[in-house]
């Protein structure tokens, strides 16, 4: 039956996830961006709360989190700060790959170091998506991984991973392909698969991302693959099943709910901004060149934030891998352009005042955009 | 808990309302366009079949699942009915806007007296009576009057933009008791078919809901019983609250009428790429009108959802005039956007029904954009209650 209220308990989350967000995100978010990276005493801090550890309790964790929670979670941190929120979510998204994807043998060997209640909060784990085209849609994956005697050889690029330079667990998202040098299709075709890759790889180069136009505070590393072989044991359950699926369209869902925190991050700031600021005599707020801007950023943020949580929904039902595609990648497009607009349009409702790093919205304005 | 899953009640308003669109107003859609009418036989199969059928069994699945959500199966029968036409869903029988504020603002007893014609299984319309030649969106410059004479009211004025204003048995027509008041001296009305003194003028011939009648309506000395002032419940007499919170009420429906052109036009034209689109074509061509209609049809998704979110809000009785409004905003420009890339898709090759089906509701999309309320004042109005302390003028 429709429903668009949060739950009580979902609802408590979501306001530790929102004080969270204005105490230790926020007030941190440049020195974040500086030092391309979030502090150790933010992770303590996350960690101590349980929400970074949402794996089964038998592995040590807090237990497993419906995808609507952790997208009213993820919305709540980017709107404390975008990058420090990627930071965080993109970390977890390794960990969760082997959870959904993953062997009971290998949730069993890769998930009890994150939830470690003294170390876990050091951990980084990372899930390589996004290849050339810089898309996150299935559909343009194409690191191939091919079947040997030993295990896979996997032969291909991947870009924006996040931590991939540091990580403690790195996973990455494949196609199986059965021939050498196989063509375009047949890539696009081979069954979607996901591998833990053993450290050190041969065959592997990770380089860091150092000039980034926004979300600097969320590290992150290009990987080229030549003719990196991996161990049969690297890949996470079986090729094509549900659960990789279920990882990546996790990840989309939590990325759209990371736009539509930064688009409120924005529609917030410079709503304040325009009630405070007089022009003529008024708030600028008063003028309707303004105020239809800002009417406009709440409306689309609410249009893009109902696609997010209908795909949410979708995940925890258990739906069929191609309505979850279909519903992730939409709600990742719009919510991601909504973000774009938003942020462009807080700074020209602060006119030349949001153009200033005094003010975050032109950091907003450029992690929005560095999204895509 | 967060749900974007129809309930049964939900679930069988919207197939219902469905095959009625296919059957019975799908049919003769283009014919009643271009004959500005509509069959006597349409609603007596509406009355029969709408009333008689969906409303009933959706009101006995609703009860069944224990939660208000009137709101809720109105916009989704809505969207089915304006999918199939727009114009000869607004001609469907019924209390129609007459009903929101005869809910609101009537006593148990005007209930019961008004709505209680509309159960004798005969054909009845009723309207709703508020836009004048001289104001549209800014009520409280109304210049329709009311005065009280003796036992009656009697009323002077001009509206116009009346849907179904020719045929409809009751009229809730909104006037002022005292224009010094402002908008806090509006009263609604409700004046029934044949009360001398009320004049039918003309019928307007429009671009698009060309099917749907919109009259002009004259109050000329027309007197009625002082009980038919819809006086309100509580002690405060609150007309432009009613005005207003029907307004709450019939723009999310506004919006979902909106959503049901607009999933028509695109449905079509992916009909139209797999089945008409002429020989020769670039794939690359194809691609892009296909990446496109991919993009409407997810626009068109947050529109309905933000349909469903301020028709649930109502259900619920939580206020929702600022997600009403935003329902109605990015419906609104949605159809528009979603009727024109139709027409524009579907433009090279031969003449077909299909493009002339798409023709017409893009012709009818633009109305969407600008009554209850155009674009602007569903802004206004998002505007106001976000800064709800600031005077935007």
């Amino acid at each position: 039956m429709l429903d668009f209220a949060p739950t009580e308990e979902q609802e408590e989350i979501r306001k530790l996830a929102q004080s969270l967000a204005l105490d230790h995100l926020r007030p941190h978010a440049r020195r974040a961006e500086a030092e391309q990276d979030s502090s150790t005493e933010l992770r303590l801090t996350l960690a101590q709360t349980g929400l970074t550890s949402p794996f089964p309790e038998e592995y040590g964790g807090s237990g497993p989190l419906e995808a609507v929670t952790y997208t009213l979670i993820a919305e709540e941190l980017a709107y404390g700060d975008p990058g420090l929120a990627l930071n965080i979510i993109g970390s977890l998204m390794g960990p969760l790959t082997v959870w959904l994807a993953g062997s009971h043998e290998q949730q069993q060997q890769y998930l009890p170091p994150f939830c470690n209640p003294t170390s876990g909060y050091l951990q980084r784990g990372s899930l390589a998506f996004a290849e050339s085209t810089g898309t996150y849609r299935l559909a343009d994956i194409r690191l191939q991984a091919r079947r040997t005697s030993e295990g896979y050889l996997l032969t291909g690029t991947k870009r924006d991973v996040v931590h991939g330079q540091r990580a403690d667990l790195r996973v990455v998202l494949a196609r199986l392909v059965e021939n050498e040098n196989e063509n375009e299709d047949k890539v696009a075709e081979g069954k979607l698969c996901a591998f833990v890759l053993p450290s050190p790889l041969e065959g592997l180069s990770i380089q860091a991302e150092a000039e980034k136009l926004g979300l600097q505070a969320a590290p992150s590393a290009r990987y080229r693959f030549t003719q990196a072989q991996v161990p049969a044991s690297a890949l996470l359950g079986e090729a094509g099943s549900s659960g990789v699926v279920r990882a990546a369209t996790l990840y989309q869902i939590l990325r759209a709910a990371l736009a539509c925190g930064t688009a409120r991050a924005a529609f917030e700031y410079c709503s304040a901004y325009a009630r405070e600021r007089i022009a003529f005599g008024r708030p600028i707020v008063s003028y309707q060149g303004i105020a239809f801007m800002i009417a406009e950023m709440a409306m689309k943020l609410d249009a893009a934030r109902l696609l997010t949580w209908r795909a949410a929904c979708s995940w925890d039902r258990g739906e069929a891998d191609e309505t979850l595609i279909r519903e992730a990648e939409s709600a990742q497009r719009q919510a991601i352009k909504m973000a774009q607009a938003a942020t462009t349009d807080a700074i020209q409702v602060m006119g030349g005042a949001g153009f200033m790093q005094d003010h975050p919205a032109e950091m907003w304005m450029r992690d929005a955009a560095a999204m895509e | 808990m967060i749900d974007f899953t129809l309930s049964k009640a939900q679930q069988a308003a919207r197939e219902y309302a469905h095959q009625v669109a296919l059957e019975e107003m799908r049919p003769i859609s283009l014919e009643c366009d271009r004959t500005e009418e509509i069959p006597e036989s349409f609603f007596w199969n509406m009355q029969r079949r709408y009333w008689g059928g969906a409303a009933a069994q959706a009101r006995a699945f609703g009860q069944d699942e224990g939660v208000r959500q009137e709101n809720l199966l109105t916009v989704i029968s809505q969207e089915e009915m304006a999918w199939g036409d727009a114009a000869l869903a607004t001609a469907i029988p019924g209390p129609g806007l007459a009903a929101p504020p005869i809910l609101s603002q009537g006593t148990p007893e005007q209930q019961a007296r008004f709505l209680g014609i509309y159960m004798d299984g005969q054909l009845h319309w009723g309207a709703l009576a508020l836009t004048e030649p001289g104001i549209g969106s800014d009520v409280a410059g109304m210049s329709t009057t009311a005065v009280l004479d003796g036992d009656e009211w009697v009323i002077n004025g001009h509206k116009h933009y009346i849907t179904n204003g020719a045929r409809a048995d009751l009229i809730v027509t909104f006037a002022t008791i005292d224009k010094r008041l402002g908008r806090e001296g509006i009263r609604p009305f409700v004046v029934p078919k044949g009360t001398p003194g009320l004049i039918v003028g003309r019928i307007e011939k429009k671009m698009g809901l060309r099917a749907s009648q919109t009259a002009e309506l004259i109050f000329d000395n027309c007197r009625i019983p002082k009980e038919n002032m819809l006086a309100g419940r509580g002690e405060k007499k609150e007309g432009f609250k009613a005005a207003m919170g029907t307004l709450d009420a019939t723009r999310p429906m506004v919006g979902a009428m909106a959503v049901g052109i607009a999933r028509a036009a695109y449905e079509a034209a992916w009909e139209w790429l797999r089945e008409e689109l002429p020989a020769g074509y670039p794939p690359q061509q194809r691609r892009a009108w296909e990446e496109e209609l991919e993009e409407l049809g997810q626009e068109i998704e947050m529109a309905r959802f933000l349909v469903w979110r301020a028709a649930w809000m109502a259900d619920r009785r939580i206020p929702n005039s600022k997600e009403a409004s935003m329902s109605k905003a990015y419906a609104g420009a949605l159809v528009m956007k979603a009727t024109a890339t139709a027409v524009r898709i579907t433009a090279p090759g031969e003449d077909s029904e299909r493009k002339q089906l798409i023709q017409k509701w893009f012709r009818d999309a633009k109305v969407f954009d600008i009554f209850e309320g155009t674009a602007q004042i569903q802004r206004l109005v998002i505007a106001r209650r976000l800064f709800p302390n600031i005077d935007i003028p």
